[in-house]
């Protein structure tokens, strides 16, 4: 059973990050009326740009080469952390909800670095960004595990998300949770509103503007690694919401992960129908965005513990 | 004891040796080695102290007042030892090469070592005396020889009134240190430590004053919030291996004092906990968004100590909770945590003041706006650098996560049995968790800005400079320490296992150890982490280096259409944490002058800010105010004819009072 689930895990990890940005940009072309690109369509542009020569920026030195592989290795790692279903992640130990925290911060500072290391302002500037903004969601990604694990008296990330019997507080909890999870998805992976992929102005940007000078393979492996990221973010989310443990065993278990799977692709298509629908928040009011997210946390937290017999 | 004793002796000797030897060469070399000799006789006491052995107790007798000092080396002395003599000793070592032109001139440079010899004489006090006498002289000891230390260069007025107010500033400390001391020897008529724990171990008011008192002392020795400002200005006129020193181990006596109390506490009220862990959240907070804007380096890495004792406080604070509360393990994770985080910021925090000195001595300045490049000519400093700092924002795989794991782990502890007391705890998760990102998002600016991009004034680089291997060799030592902690968690909790140990033994009568608590599962998964992810790292780039195209060319950087960039149009430190001051702004105190360009034909236009301390700007600011008001009511007084008169009739109305009430009282 535990060899199917770590293949499960592993195959969900490594091969839903294409098809979850093919679902995305599936969704806006329909919405924008029109047919749209394959779902693997993303693995192919991934492919093209493996094969070419990478060109560096003469200001660079050896951090910039190394920088993407180093942050895909952060992210496939923290992925091992990361349940996809209920009860089972290949990485669990008590505490594993705070190296996973540590471990995306850490995949974020070398792309910074190698932004830094081509001398450009315009790259300068992404990672300015994105230093901040990440540095703002680190409290409202550990307070949301903390308060799972507040709710379910645990400690490991297998253990906060695993489904039992749902009273209707768990649920609103959960809902509190899932929203601030969704705000860290939407910000973390550079969606609108927090960030818009596809514009081609520099100035704009957060994420696309600190990869400037990236060519070729390097490339190719820091959007493969972008959408990992949003596909551990929305294993997470799944995680959470799904009912089923796979440590029930037999059906159950089958049907967990068939649950997991259908709502990353609900994810997908939400993410998809709110950059259709949604215009991009300016960048002042980002900050607000994410202190939206964590007064939800907050107000979650102190109903567990009120709930629990706490606050009296 | 003997070896101790003797380890004394030769430091004192190490003293004398460097001041009296005729040339620099020789006092150096003769300070070293018994710097060498000293820190072999007393670690060979310390060592099996540490790893569980007997506590050492000896008696020195002295004349009236003090008549007896206790001398017990316990495991939590021994720890402090442990760390602070060899790294003291490194510290001397870096200072050959940091001082090197020194060495070569005329100049006496043998009292330097002779002072670096005396701040270790000093620890070899604080951490074994149990006498508070004593404790005060070795206290002062340390004080004196740091001032003396940081105004080495004392021709510059800006280092002579950097060293001054340190000097104010821990004599303030001394002084809150002397109240508390006055208050116990009023309660006991003692100055034995061990008697101190009758008054200290019975709730009352005077233990309360005593505590805040105590608290306030050793925050200020160790630069907590709001009492750090001495702090910056003296780590920056220091030479860089005497902030070094400051930073990471002199000031360390400030968490030694707290623990040392805490122990002879036994049972705090809860408040006491509350109020540390509010304290040293408030300190990392702080001290992490001060190093944001920064742009002195080593202004930036003092602001970082007060983050990182803050960080240190939480634990502490978290295991005074556990002890009122009676939750053992949030002692063993809150004392453990802080404890070990002590050792892991000597560790980086040193490392990153010696890589500061090696870019003054290669740049000869330490403006961050004015550097750039130095990765791809200082081969050794830079990865270090890179390192030290990851480690100082606690990324995986790196010491500093381990320590902050612990406490993060004690604060989500999910034991319902703490009832209310979990979300205080949760949200102070969450405020390490921003101190965290914070962190990230300093050490990849100063890194960035130091080392990477190009050189953003190239009359900074000197061509003819070169890294002095005794420079590199004590930040190789240090990384080491730092990945064998980080990628071998069981060390580092091995190291701590005793001194926490002597904390748990307070909160209940079994005898908890600290590994009691740890899951084993934990402490391999945590290894496995550092082991994964750097196997990958190396699996993936060894792949991409085989199989897939390597780059042949290079290009200028993309200037999104600009064709004539230039090396000032890099991104600057300041521009850098903009958004996140613009978070913050209400926080933060920023000097502005401007001269905005006017006309069709605008010439020179400037503008300059600097983020100034607010606690101490507006502590100045009061005192200015203050001042100007009294001059103003003095001069007012006399020269206005009604007030004169006014104020004249009300001194007489209270001086008659003064007089009824006294003669019909006295009737």
């Amino acid at each position: 059973m535990n060899v199917a689930l770590l293949i499960f895990h592993l195959t969900v990890m490594l091969v839903a990050p294409i098809f979850m940005v093919g679902i995305i940009n599936r969704v806006k072309s329909i919405w924008a009326g029109r047919r749209g690109p394959r779902l693997v369509q993303s693995w192919y542009d991934i492919a093209r740009l493996l094969r070419k020569t990478p060109v560096y920026s003469q200001a660079t030195s050896w951090i910039f080469p190394y920088a993407p592989y180093f942050v895909l290795a952060t992210t496939i790692t923290a992925g091992l952390i990361a349940p996809v279903v209920p009860g089972f992640a290949i990485l669990a130990f008590p505490g594993d909800l705070i190296a996973f925290a540590y471990l995306l911060a850490f995949g974020r500072v070398p792309l910074m670095l190698s932004a830094l290391d081509t001398a450009s302002a315009f790259e300068g500037m992404g990672a300015s960004r994105e230093a901040t903004y990440s540095a703002l969601l680190e409290p409202v990604l550990l307070l949301s595990l903390g308060t799972l694990g507040c709710l379910n008296n645990v400690m490991s990330f297998q253990d906060i998300v695993s489904a039992g019997t749902r009273t209707e507080f768990d649920v609103t909890v959960l809902a509190a949770i899932v929203f601030a999870l969704f705000v860290l998805l939407v910000i973390e992976s550079s969606r609108v509103p927090a960030d818009d992929p596809t514009t081609h102005l520099e100035l704009t940007m957060v994420h696309e503007v600190m990869v400037l000078d990236h060519s070729g393979p390097e490339l190719g492996v820091i959007q493969y690694t972008a959408a990992m990221k949003m596909t551990v973010f929305a294993m997470v989310i799944a995680a959470v919401v799904n009912p089923f443990s796979v440590a029930e065993g037999g059906v159950i278990a089958m049907l967990s992960m068939a649950t997991s799977l259908v709502l990353l692709g609900v994810v997908a298509i939400v993410v998809g129908l709110l950059e259709s629908l949604t215009a991009r928040l300016r960048f002042r009011a980002l900050p607000l965005f994410i202190l939206a997210a964590f007064i939800a946390v907050v107000i979650a937290l102190v109903a567990v513990v009120a709930r629990q017999g706490g606050l009296r | 004891m003997d070896f101790m004793l003797i380890g004394l002796l030769v430091f004192v000797l190490g003293s004398v040796l460097a001041l009296s030897v005729p040339s620099n060469r020789a006092r150096v070399i003769a300070n070293l080695v018994c710097q060498t000799v000293a820190c072999v006789c007393v670690l060979s006491q310390t060592i099996p102290v540490l790893f569980g052995g007997e506590s050492l107790t000896g008696v020195v007798q002295w004349s009236y007042p003090v008549e007896r000092i206790d001398l017990r080396l316990d495991a939590l002395g021994a720890f402090f030892l442990t760390f602070s003599l060899p790294m003291t000793f490194l510290g001397s070592v870096y200072a050959v090469g940091y001082l090197a032109t020194d060495i070569r001139s005329t100049r006496h440079v043998g009292s330097h070592f002779a002072l670096l010899s005396s701040v270790q004489i000093s620890y070899m006090i604080v951490y074994t005396v149990q006498n508070a006498f004593a404790f005060l002289v070795g206290w002062e000891i340390a004080a004196l020889s740091a001032w003396l230390l940081v105004i080495w260069n004392h021709r510059d007025q800006k280092i002579r009134f950097a060293g001054f107010n340190y000097l104010v500033s821990t004599h303030l400390s001394l002084l809150f240190l002397v109240a508390a001391v006055m208050i116990m020897h009023g309660e006991t008529n003692s100055f034995q430590f061990a008697d101190y724990q009758r008054f200290l171990a019975t709730p009352g008011i005077r233990r309360g004053l005593a505590f805040v008192l105590l608290m306030t002392a050793f925050g200020l020795k160790s630069a907590f919030f709001p009492f750090h400002t001495w702090l910056p200005r003296a780590h920056s006129a220091a030479p860089a291996h005497v902030s070094a020193l400051m930073s990471g181990v002199i000031h360390k006596a400030g968490l030694f004092g707290m623990l040392k109390f805490i122990l002879l506490i036994g049972k705090p009220d809860p408040w006491m906990g509350w109020y540390l862990l509010a304290v040293s959240a408030a300190s990392a907070f702080v001290g992490v968004l001060y190093t944001i804007t920064q742009r002195d380096i080593k202004r930036l890495l003092g602001y970082s100590s007060t983050e990182n004792v803050g960080i240190a406080g939480m634990g502490f604070g978290m295991g005074c909770i556990g002890l009122s509360l009676d939750q053992p393990i949030l002692v063993a994770f809150g004392f453990g945590g802080g404890i070990l985080h002590i050792l892991n910021h000597a560790m980086f925090k040193c490392l990153l003041f010696y890589g500061a000195g090696a870019v003054y001595r290669f740049t000869h300045t330490i403006d961050l706006e004015k550097l750039g490049g130095l990765v791809k000519v200082m081969r050794w400093t830079a990865p270090l650098f890179l390192l030290g700092s990851l480690a100082s924002a606690a990324m995986p795989a790196l010491n500093g996560f381990v320590s902050e794991f612990l406490i993060y782990f004690g604060l989500l502890q999910p034991s319902p049995t703490l009832g209310a007391a979990r979300l205080p705890l949760l949200l102070a998760a969450a405020v390490l968790a921003l101190v965290g990102g914070l962190s990230a998002l300093s050490i990849t600016r100063s890194f960035g800005l130091i080392f990477l991009g190009v050189p953003r004034d190239p009359h900074h680089v000197d061509p003819t400079a070169k890294e002095h291997p005794l420079m590199v060799v004590p930040m190789v030592i240090h990384l080491v320490g730092i990945l064998l902690i980080g990628l071998l968690p069981w060390v580092g909790l091995t190291i701590v296992s005793e001194p926490t140990a002597m904390l748990l033994k307070l909160s209940s009568s079994s005898t908890y150890l600290l590994s009691d608590f740890v899951p084993t599962a934990l402490i391999k998964s945590l290894t496995w982490i550092g082991a994964i992810l750097l196997g990958l790292f190396v699996l993936l780039s060894s792949l991409r280096f085989l199989f897939l195209p390597r780059c042949d060319r290079r290009h200028v950087t993309w200037g999104c259409g600009y064709t004539k960039p230039n090396t000032r149009m890099q991104y600057s430190g300041s521009s850098f944490s903009d958004p996140m001051t613009q978070v913050f702004r209400d926080l933060l105190r920023y000097l502005r002058s401007e001269t905005l360009p006017k006309g069709p034909f605008p010439s020179d236009g400037k503008l300059e800010t600097h983020c100034v301390d607010a606690v101490e700007h507006s502590v100045f600011n009061v005192l200015h105010r203050g001042e100007r008001f009294v001059a103003t009511v003095l001069r007012w007084i006399p020269e206005t004819s009604r007030a004169s008169i006014g104020f004249g009739l009300v001194v007489l109305v209270v001086l008659f009072t003064i007089v009824v009430m006294k003669s019909r009282s006295g009737m």
